[in-house]
């Protein structure tokens, strides 16, 4: 039986040369970050092993948190532990650095990759519905150019994304939170630390005088990709925050998803425990 | 199989290794380099039984493709603790709190805490909790190995 030991790892000294690779598919490599899904899923079993995977890990170019004037870009090689402890992504992305921090725990933060944890795109990604909320972009880019794939778009099926096999992602461009907006992200797993969410979320909110300006809220887990709640956030706009409303968001939060059964949780847990969850986003 | 050479400051030792890259770390320290303190216990990046120390940083050495660990990089596994004052301070008070029962997870979880005191010298109990949370421990409730790292922490030497 083939194990980790036959996959010929290949280490580019460039992007450059990743891509180059990556660009033919005689020398196309599974792209491996910091391995702390991809290692699970080939010593279990539960992915085939590869011929070949091309480790983007020590890459400069995938590196590195700055502000740019299309919001906070995020190489895709950037850490959790990076993420949760960047003072510019904890002032202006506070959702995303919350979600990091409770993703395994300090041994996965410190490998576990943001382009990792996107691309292998389960819905119980923790990070993606705080990339959600902020509307941005993911970049992919391929031997012949550079391509900007919004973040709704991208998530296309269960473990499926907008990138073509000679392309790999390489940044997150994430608007950072708006004057008077607040952002928070809330999971729900078996227990507090070191768990796969059953259901998580994260929302972005502006309130003006008790009145909800805008909201986007996103949730994980209760649907082959990551969601957006589009409904709620249209009808939500322009009503006042008081009891009666957290009462009708529950309600409508939890009728606006179609989870199902798995190993981790059932449909009809996760379709309660959502709206709760979507409440308690918007609970201040 | 194609193979890959590095040289590795394991312990302050250096060493060179020429393995398959995709070979687990945890495989490399324990078979390669004989370090067998180093255990596995879920073989999934659950558990931290494997933790090590990477650059200062605790990893799961079960989920490291070892040829993915550069050129002169420093790793710290349980062998090496005796040779820090901070190491051998985290023995004792281990050892004198009672931490550790069948003791299984101990080089793991010994190793999160040496990550911890190397960079907060008084962590409070969340701080401390938190800093384990990636290391599984069946038997002792945690409250003794809570109890051993503040004991350390009070002992942690000045620099």
């Amino acid at each position: 039986m083939r194990t980790v030991e036959d996959i010929e790892i290949r280490f580019p000294g460039s992007l450059a040369e990743a891509l180059a690779w990556q660009a033919d598919e005689k020398t196309r490599g599974r792209p491996l970050a910091g391995g702390t899904d991809l290692m699970v899923q080939w010593e279990s079993g539960v992915a085939a092993i590869p011929e070949r995977a091309v480790s983007l890990w020590g890459l400069k170019e995938l590196k590195g948190i700055r502000e740019t004037p299309r919001g906070i870009e995020i190489g895709a090689m950037t850490t959790h532990t990076e993420l949760r402890s960047s003072p510019l992504v904890r002032e202006k992305l506070p959702a995303l650095a919350a979600a990091a921090a409770t993703v395994g725990g300090r041994q996965i933060q410190n490998r576990g990759t943001i382009a990792g944890n996107v691309a292998n795109a389960s819905p119980a990604g923790d990070l993606a519905p705080t990339l959600l909320i902020t509307d941005g972009l993911a970049t992919a880019a391929s031997a012949s150019g550079r391509r900007d794939i919004p973040l709704a778009k991208l998530f296309t099926g269960y473990r499926k994304l907008d990138v073509r096999a000679d392309e790999l992602l390489v940044s997150f461009t994430l608007p950072a939170l708006p004057a008077g907006a607040r952002e928070k992200f809330h999971k729900i797993g078996t227990r507090a630390a070191q768990a796969i969410s059953k259901v998580m979320g994260a929302c972005r909110v502006r309130v003006q005088n008790g009145t909800i300006v805008s909201l986007a809220v996103s949730l994980g887990s209760v649907a082959p990709v990551p969601v957006r709640l589009p409904e709620l956030e249209q009808w939500i706009a322009g009503r006042r925050v008081d009891l009666n409303l957290l009462e009708e968001v529950e309600r409508r939060a939890s009728a606006e998803v179609h989870p199902i059964d798995d190993i981790r949780s059932t449909a009809t847990y996760r379709k309660w425990v959502s709206g709760r969850l979507v409440r308690a986003l918007l609970e201040a | 199989m194609s193979t890959v050479k590095r040289t590795w400051v394991v312990n302050g030792e250096r060493w060179t290794v020429d393995l398959p890259p995709g070979r687990r770390l945890l495989d490399a320290l324990r078979n390669d380099l004989g370090l067998k303190g180093t255990k596995e216990g879920c073989g999934e990046g659950e558990c931290g039984a494997c933790t090590v120390l990477l650059n200062g940083e605790p990893v799961t050495s079960c989920l490291i493709a070892a040829g993915q660990v550069p050129d002169g990089a420093e790793i710290m596994t349980v062998e090496g603790l005796e040779k820090t004052e901070g190491g051998r301070i985290l023995q004792e008070a281990y050892i004198e709190r009672g931490a550790a029962q069948c003791g299984f997870c101990i080089p793991g979880m010994i190793m999160s805490s040496f990550a911890l005191l190397s960079k907060t010298r008084t962590p409070d109990d969340a701080e401390i909790r938190e800093a384990h949370a990636g290391n599984i421990c069946r038997c002792t409730g945690y409250e003794k190995i809570i109890e051993a790292v503040k004991l350390a922490a009070n002992r942690w030497p000045e620099k």
